[in-house]
């Protein structure tokens, strides 16, 4: 068979130059991507990987930076705000074109913010504060809002916020999805694979220009299979690739010609508790529950060290995060004295625990929890389920057909603390992401105001969010396990890599390049 | 022999009934919102009743699954929940990819199986025949996922000789046009006679191709020897050889020929299989082809993309299943 291989190998006549092509590729960057690249191309709609294409071609107003917390500039140069926070007027940048040709003004501002809301899907919901827009002259900008919402930060999503020729308008329904696109980026979509590849080229008329090194071309690429990622980073064929299995990261660290780059990414696992159902309905069980959780082992095993242990709702390096919040450690005993106090002082009840399948580490967490409450006579039971299957089990009406554990990641759409709290722990009538049933007005009625003051006073809103998250940890409605971290693994010769969490697994290849 | 092929396609179509019918309930009764998944991860209760209303989920079942067969019967197979694309579409340029390495695999299996067959039976237990059948029965049982890993780790990672995985290298991609007539990549670089193209194409091949070709080709193998061994015995072949015929003339001709007959029906029977196995196989090879779509549709609940996959399987196995009995029925002693 071997001989065979190379027998054929032979008459093909592959020289084995397909690995590292060297200075032909040199303006070329290749992102191995674990996942399809875009789902929908539509700029109104795409809620999902595709954000990772997107941002290339398409922009937005402005830009969050975690890091240094702050606002940057993009088709917007600046903006202002009327005190009560319910005006706000945008400036737009002069001189930018559209890949169809068209100067962006402020029509298509207007025109892109009303198509997304109007067909209402994906992340639309990002703007609902918006009231109205107006256009004030070709680069003025104006949004009436129903209450202060931060805006700067909604303009600045990773989703929905994209700014589209309005030519669009006269396109038929499915102009986008047969592989057009009407952004202002850097980078013009050249082709496409349906789900499984993009290849963008660079837009010559871009604003910012193409005086720098920049790469002429971007692949994003599907490879589903981990070692077939690590084996292309390694052989320098790709320049980058996300999610390869802890074990491969250390392994990887040792390659000279490979690096690795951490850093916070707005995601975090919970596992809600069902506080509608005996006995979890009891905080002190839950408390009980949260201490009983082991932290420790669970950032160390399941994920590698790639994550730290949460402390509140908020993950790390996201505004809203407390850092001086309390935080449960493992510890059996403290575990044992609240079950006692509860009422079960031998534990003996049952509980069921659903994860997302497939999903290791989850996996491993819960298997780990699983061996910690069997110390408390907790029998708990692991079921890996489909999202959407878990997720119809916990939108039971009926709390016993629930699960009393269900595991959890949120992430970021717009950078606030409203987007984990509000869709986490607010009271909600039909049951959608608050799947511990949490109920508490007080609660409510704080992050409600810290969402209009966001718009005027961010310092203030914080304090009250982190208030508000103090009550949570009081009142256990979900174990907080960990914070997830963003791990990059890139060619040495790659540069100019930023990790910006608010973005989750995108690389703006304008600022990256080859050395 | 008209009414034996009229059966067949009758009993073909309620087959395809059966299956759709079963898969549709089944994908129903799953706990899962189509509709929430219509509109994304973090819809708003507003957006999913909008949605349930458009994709028609508030109607009863039985008027869903009437609505579902009439659309069937007009090739539209709904649209898929996460790309909101028609389904029929995406199969169409997901296909000839799968298409196109199910064909190579099975020629593979052919050209080399045949002929390991064929010698296997005439040194029959000697050392060739021995290698033959450790080889073969390694063919058919080792997994295919492994045999591709470890293809891969020995051709692209050791010695360096051949592509990890994909349809192109990525600066053939760049640099060159790529035609799209009909979408069989080989088929239309030939044609339009983009050799850089064909031959880029042709290497990204052999590794995926070998890897699935393994099964059928142990299978093929073994049945040509066990059909030769059989036929070898016969009253014919000994009259053959008493004549004074080549003894190649007597086994590549007389007796070959009369082994096709079963070996046609196994080979069509596996094609099946193989096309099944070429789903699990692309993802190792990053092959962009229908097994990558259906991993994702069936990670993600997307039930028109399922059902999509299950009627073309459905219909690729009927098919096949036809072809395997006309094949024996054309054996004057089977119609007889």
């Amino acid at each position: 068979m071997v001989l065979t291989i190379f027998a054929l190998t032979i008459v093909t006549g592959c020289g084995g130059n397909q690995a590292g092509q060297g200075g032909q590729k040199a303006k070329i960057a290749y992102y191995a991507y674990n996942s399809e690249p875009v789902l929908d191309w539509d700029p109104s709609v795409e809620f999902s990987n595709g954000i990772v294409v997107m941002n290339n071609i398409y922009e937005t107003l402005l830009r969050y930076d975690p890091a240094e917390n702050k606002v940057i500039p993009v088709l917007a140069t600046d903006y202002t705000k009327s005190p009560d926070g319910l005006t706000w007027t945008f400036h737009l940048r002069k001189g930018v074109k559209f890949h169809d040709g068209t100067e962006m003004k402020a029509d298509a501002v207007k025109f892109s913010i009303e198509r997304t809301k109007k067909l209402n899907k994906g992340a639309a919901y990002i703007w609902e504060p918006v009231q109205q827009i107006n256009v004030k002259d070709d680069y003025t900008v104006e949004f009436k809002l129903s209450y202060a919402a931060p805006l700067d930060l909604i303009a600045s999503c990773g989703y929905a916020a994209f700014i589209m020729s309005p030519k669009v308008a006269n396109q038929p329904e499915d102009w986008f999805a047969k592989g057009n696109e009407a952004g202002t980026g850097p980078y013009k979509l050249q082709s496409t694979k349906k789900g499984e590849e993009v290849v963008l080229t660079r837009f010559d008329e871009y604003w910012r220009g193409w005086e720098g090194n920049h790469f002429d071309k971007v692949i994003i690429k599907k490879v589903p299979e981990t070692a077939s990622r690590r084996q292309l980073v390694e052989k320098g064929e790709a320049d980058v690739t996300i999610e390869l299995p802890y074990e491969d990261v250390e392994a990887l660290k040792k390659n000279s010609n490979v690096e690795v780059l951490t850093a916070p990414a707005f995601q975090n696992l919970f596992f809600c508790l069902n506080t509608e159902k005996a006995p979890l309905n009891n905080k002190l069980v839950r408390q009980a529950l949260s201490y009983a959780f082991p932290y420790d082992d669970v950032v160390k095993y399941a994920m590698g060290n790639y994550a730290t242990q949460a402390r509140g709702a908020i993950p790390y390096g996201h505004w809203g995060h407390g850092d001086n919040l309390f935080q449960y450690k493992h510890d059996l005993n403290k575990a044992k004295e609240l079950l006692a106090q509860a009422g079960y002082p031998n534990g003996g009840f049952k509980l069921l625990l659903t994860y997302m399948s497939g999903d290791e580490a989850e996996k491993k967490t819960a298997e780990l929890y699983k061996a910690e409450l069997a110390k408390l006579n907790i029998n708990l039971e692991v079921r890996g389920m489909p999202w959407e299957s878990q997720w119809e089990m916990a939108k039971s009406k009926d709390p016993n057909q629930r699960q009393d554990i269900l595991g959890m990641y949120w992430w970021v759409d717009y950078a606030s603390p409203y987007s984990w709290l509000r869709s986490i722990f607010h009271s909600e009538n039909d049951i959608l992401f608050n799947l511990n049933y949490y109920k508490n007005p007080t609660f409510d009625k704080l992050i409600d105001e810290a969402n209009a003051k966001s718009g005027i006073d961010r310092a203030g809103a914080e304090k009250m969010y982190i208030d508000a998250q103090k009550i949570l940890v009081e009142d256990a409605p979900s174990i907080f396990a960990y914070d997830k971290k963003c791990v990059w693994i890139y060619n040495k010769h790659f540069k100019g890599l930023k990790s910006n969490a608010a973005y989750p697994n995108t690389i703006f290849f304008y600022d990256t390049y080859r050395e | 022999m008209r009414s034996f092929i009229l059966k067949r396609l009758g009993l073909g179509v309620l087959v395809l009934l059966g299956v759709i019918t079963v898969t549709f309930f089944i994908t129903r009764v799953i706990p899962s919102d189509p509709a929430a998944q219509w509109v994304g991860p973090r819809a708003t209760p507003q957006q999913i009743a909008a949605a349930r209303v458009e994709l028609g989920l508030d109607q009863p079942l039985y008027v869903q699954y009437g609505k579902y067969i009439s659309q069937l019967v007009h090739g539209d197979l709904g649209k898929s929940l996460r790309s909101h694309q028609p389904v029929a579409d995406e199969l169409k340029s997901y296909l000839p990819a799968t298409i196109e390495l199910v064909v190579l695999s099975t020629i593979i299996a052919l050209f080399l199986g045949i002929p390991l067959g064929v010698i296997s039976a005439k040194r029959k237990d000697q050392l060739v025949d021995h290698f033959s059948r450790i080889f073969c029965v390694g063919a058919v049982s080792l997994p295919t996922f492994w045999v591709g890993l470890f293809l891969q780790l020995l051709f692209y990672r050791i010695l360096g000789v051949l592509p990890l995985g994909d349809q192109l290298s990525t600066d053939v991609k760049l640099l060159y046009e790529i035609p799209h007539i009909t979408g069989f990549l080989l088929f239309d670089s030939l044609v339009t006679g983009n050799l850089v193209v064909f031959k880029d194409a042709l290497v990204h091949m052999i590794l995926p191709g070998i890897t699935i070709a393994l099964y059928p080709l142990g299978l093929v193998a073994r049945m040509t020897r066990s059909a030769l061994l059989e036929i070898l015995n016969e009253d014919y072949i000994s009259a053959a050889r008493s004549y004074g015929l080549p003894e190649r003339l007597v086994l590549w001709k007389y007796a070959l020929k009369n082994t096709l007959g079963p070996t046609a029906t196994v080979v069509t029977l596996s094609i099946g299989y193989t096309l099944v196995n070429t789903f699990l196989i692309e993802a190792i090879f990053s092959w962009p082809g229908i097994g990558s779509y259906i991993s994702a549709a069936v990670i993600s609940l997307d039930y028109p993309a399922i059902m999509g996959v299950t009627i073309f399987s459905a219909i690729a196995y009927v098919i096949l299943n036809m072809i395997a009995d006309f094949i024996i029925a054309l054996d004057p002693r089977v119609r007889a």
